[in-house]
């Protein structure tokens, strides 16, 4: 299976892939991509697992009606927006930069 | 996930409805949402502008339409009287929601906008033969449009027996029908754009109504949202186990049992992620950045509105009382017609009706892009036809109208059939064949053709073997065949099938030889940076589209021929790739 129909600009993605921008830039995403996936996943199927087999921690009354588990669900609603946000500004202030050096090495004349 | 079909007796009495101002103020929207959609009607020329609004949908517009999608009868009507009966554990359901859409945001958006394409036959092309990957993703799209769009369209059929008061079968059909077609013109006439703009209607009147209807349990307990919660666990339905309504245990049970509620929640954290006609959206973008942005917008946009529907429905149960709310899972969606109906009278139930109507017919219309989209780029390359230039619009058009009225009319004849396991079944079958596939296709340097059949047919056929011996095909009161009893697997058949599904892609992945270095590096290249090495691409049309498209600033050497956008064909049919499709203007 050839990768495409003209060989200079194949090797010109795998020159790229190779390239020190790019793997700067493919560290950088990929290590945000995976704490937040982590944590945000992590703490959904914990708290998740938690609602399921250990319901007595989660009826635990905190204050008034809200219990254990009320909060956690409000924090997930606030989480999630925290983790969006988060990603949002990291990537258009460290990522977005770095894109656009790959991109320009990636699309430029050839040298 | 949330019955919809099930319509098992007893039938409901219906006290609220008032048809008198329902039935004039649908047709008053329905007008409404004609004229929004004609307004970019004349914008539509080329097939890119049919089926990807030629990638012109702003951030902020694709945000509220992303945002909008996701709002089913399940999400916002079900759900309600969900949290009102079952309380903690319904409402663990909306965190499952949002959890998917923070999966979209961090896996989707950006690089499958960045690879460019149309649908999802284009990404699985980059990595595997390309009739195969057309014909997988073929198959897989078209078994989710089919069920969701059963199950949307019958959802109609409970929208008019809920909020209008109409109880005869041949009403609810004739129903069905005008609404279905109605929503099947709406998309013929301006294709994604048009659905955009009505998924933005949509949002709007959606957002408006669940604000007010916030505000209005809010000022009935004077702004104490713990009244709310107080009152709603004094006046919680009973259950025979004895569970409060404000903890965890009415849906998770004891013993065995609470793997079942714990699988659905992963199910749709999983999978509502990887439904093709939500995140194709993003293709519709002006860049994989604007594509990151919206899905970050429509997270948060979606987390506002999920907040305040837990709280209505627990606001639900407070104002009602533990008799008035739908006691029984067939009726958990008459509890907010009631709320409403006590909060804001006969002119606000009168009101929501169409609104309600809209929110399907959203969907349905969003679902019907999507499937015509893979006909005209996946199944149509998979067997081998290449319409001609001149009238691939017109084509693309006839076959809206085909899909769309065969669909509406199917839909119609499936009605008297139980079938709210497609909603699940629909979801499991995305994150079995579907997030394996792209995650494998964007981040494993082994992933190949042999990999690819192995998720999607493998998996498929896993999970509707799991589905078809499990609790919605018979067994149960409101199971497809309630009479017969085969089932074996209690749970919901995703737990299963979605790790099976991972397990397959690498099974079948290493059992073939085939290896492709060069189109792993240019998916990554391509998925993290949108860009494109030049002269590569002979579909130098579709760069100058997507050039149109894109914001400036982000290519270095101009819109230049060297085409950026779409790699429809896979790696290895560049042969074919001097077919340049009619966009250029």
């Amino acid at each position: 299976m050839s990768s495409t129909d003209s060989p200079a600009g194949g090797d010109r993605y795998v020159a790229v892939h190779g390239s020190a921008g790019f793997k700067t830039l493919q560290r950088k995403t990929n290590s945000f991509l995976i704490r937040a996936s982590v944590l945000f996943f992590g703490w959904w199927f914990i708290g998740t697992s938690l609602a399921a087999f250990a319901p007595g921690f989660f009826r635990q009354e905190i204050a008034g009606p809200v219990n254990v588990g009320l909060l956690f669900m409000f924090l997930t609603f606030v989480v999630v927006v925290t983790v969006c946000a988060s990603y949002l500004r990291y990537a258009a202030n460290r990522l977005d930069p770095l894109t656009d050096q790959v991109r320009a090495e990636l699309e430029g004349e050839p040298r | 996930m949330s019955t919809i079909l099930a319509d098992p007796p007893p039938p409901i009495d219906n006290t609220w409805a008032v048809p008198g101002i329902a039935i004039p103020a649908t047709i008053a929207a329905a007008v409404a949402v004609y004229f929004v959609v004609r307004s970019v009607r004349d914008s539509v020329r080329t097939p890119d502008d049919f089926l990807i609004a030629n990638r012109r949908i702003g951030p902020v517009q694709n945000a509220v339409a992303l945002a909008s999608a996701p709002l089913m009868y399940s999400t916002l009507f079900i759900i309600t009287g969900h949290i009102a009966l079952n309380g903690y554990d319904a409402a663990m359901l909306l965190t499952a929601f949002t959890t998917s859409m923070v999966l979209g945001v961090l896996l989707f958006a950006s690089p499958i906008r960045n690879l460019g394409g149309y649908s999802l036959g284009d990404i699985f092309a980059m990595r595997a033969e390309e009739r195969s990957a057309r014909k997988a993703a073929a198959v897989v799209t078209l078994l989710i449009y089919g069920m969701f769009t059963i199950i949307s369209l019958a959802a109609i059929a409970f929208i008019f027996n809920r909020w209008f008061g109409l109880d005869n079968v041949a009403g609810l059909g004739a129903s069905v029908l005008v609404v279905g077609l109605v929503t099947v013109l709406y998309a013929y006439m301006a294709g994604m754009a048009g659905v955009t703009r009505l998924l933005v209607f949509k949002a709007i009147l959606t957002l408006t109504v669940v604000l007010v209807l916030t505000l209005l349990v809010l000022a009935e307990f004077n702004l104490n949202i713990f009244d709310i919660l107080d009152k709603a666990e004094a006046n919680r339905k009973d259950v025979p186990a004895g569970y409060d309504l404000l903890g965890p245990g009415r849906e998770f049970g004891e013993g065995q049992h609470r793997l079942v509620h714990l699988s659905k929640l992963f199910c749709v954290a999983v999978g509502v992620a990887a439904i093709p006609f939500l995140f194709m959206r993003n293709f519709a973008t002006t860049s994989g950045k604007d594509a990151r942005r919206s899905a970050g917008w429509a997270s948060m946009i979606v987390v506002g509105i999920y907040m305040c529907m837990a709280l209505v429905g627990f606001a639900s149960v407070a104002v009602l009382g533990p008799e008035r709310i739908g006691v029984i899972k067939a009726h958990r969606d008459i509890s907010l017609p009631k709320l409403v109906d006590e909060l804001g009278g006969p002119v606000m139930i009168g009101v929501l009706a169409p609104i309600a109507l809209l929110t399907i017919v959203g969907v349905y219309a969003a679902l019907l892009i999507n499937a015509v989209t893979c006909v005209t780029k996946d199944l149509n390359v998979a067997r081998g036809r290449k319409p001609g230039r001149a009238d691939e619009l017109k084509d693309i058009r006839r076959n809206t109208l085909r899909i769309g009225i065969g669909s509406v009319l199917v839909g119609v004849a499936m009605l008297p059939v139980r079938t709210h396991i497609f909603i699940p079944t629909s979801i499991d079958l995305a994150g079995t064949a579907i997030l394996p596939a792209v995650v494998y296709a964007l981040f494993w340097r082994r992933f190949n053709t042999a990999g690819l059949k192995w998720i999607v047919y493998g998996g498929t056929a896993l999970l509707f073997f799991l589905v078809i011996f499990s609790n919605g095909v018979t067994g149960p009161e409101d199971a497809i065949f309630p009479g017969h009893d085969i089932k074996f697997v209690d749970i919901e058949p995703g737990l299963i099938t979605v790790p099976a599904g991972f397990l397959l892609g690498w099974l079948g992945s290493i059992s073939s030889k085939e290896r492709d270095d060069a189109a792993f590096a240019e998916m990554q290249v391509r998925a993290l940076t949108g860009g494109l090495a030049p002269g590569v691409r002979k579909d130098a049309a579709r760069a100058a589209a997507a050039a149109a498209g894109g914001p400036g600033g982000q290519s270095p050497n101009g819109a230049g021929p060297n085409g950026r956008g779409p790699a429809p064909g896979g790696p290895d049919d560049h042969g074919n790739q001097t077919r340049t499709p009619s966009e250029a203007r």
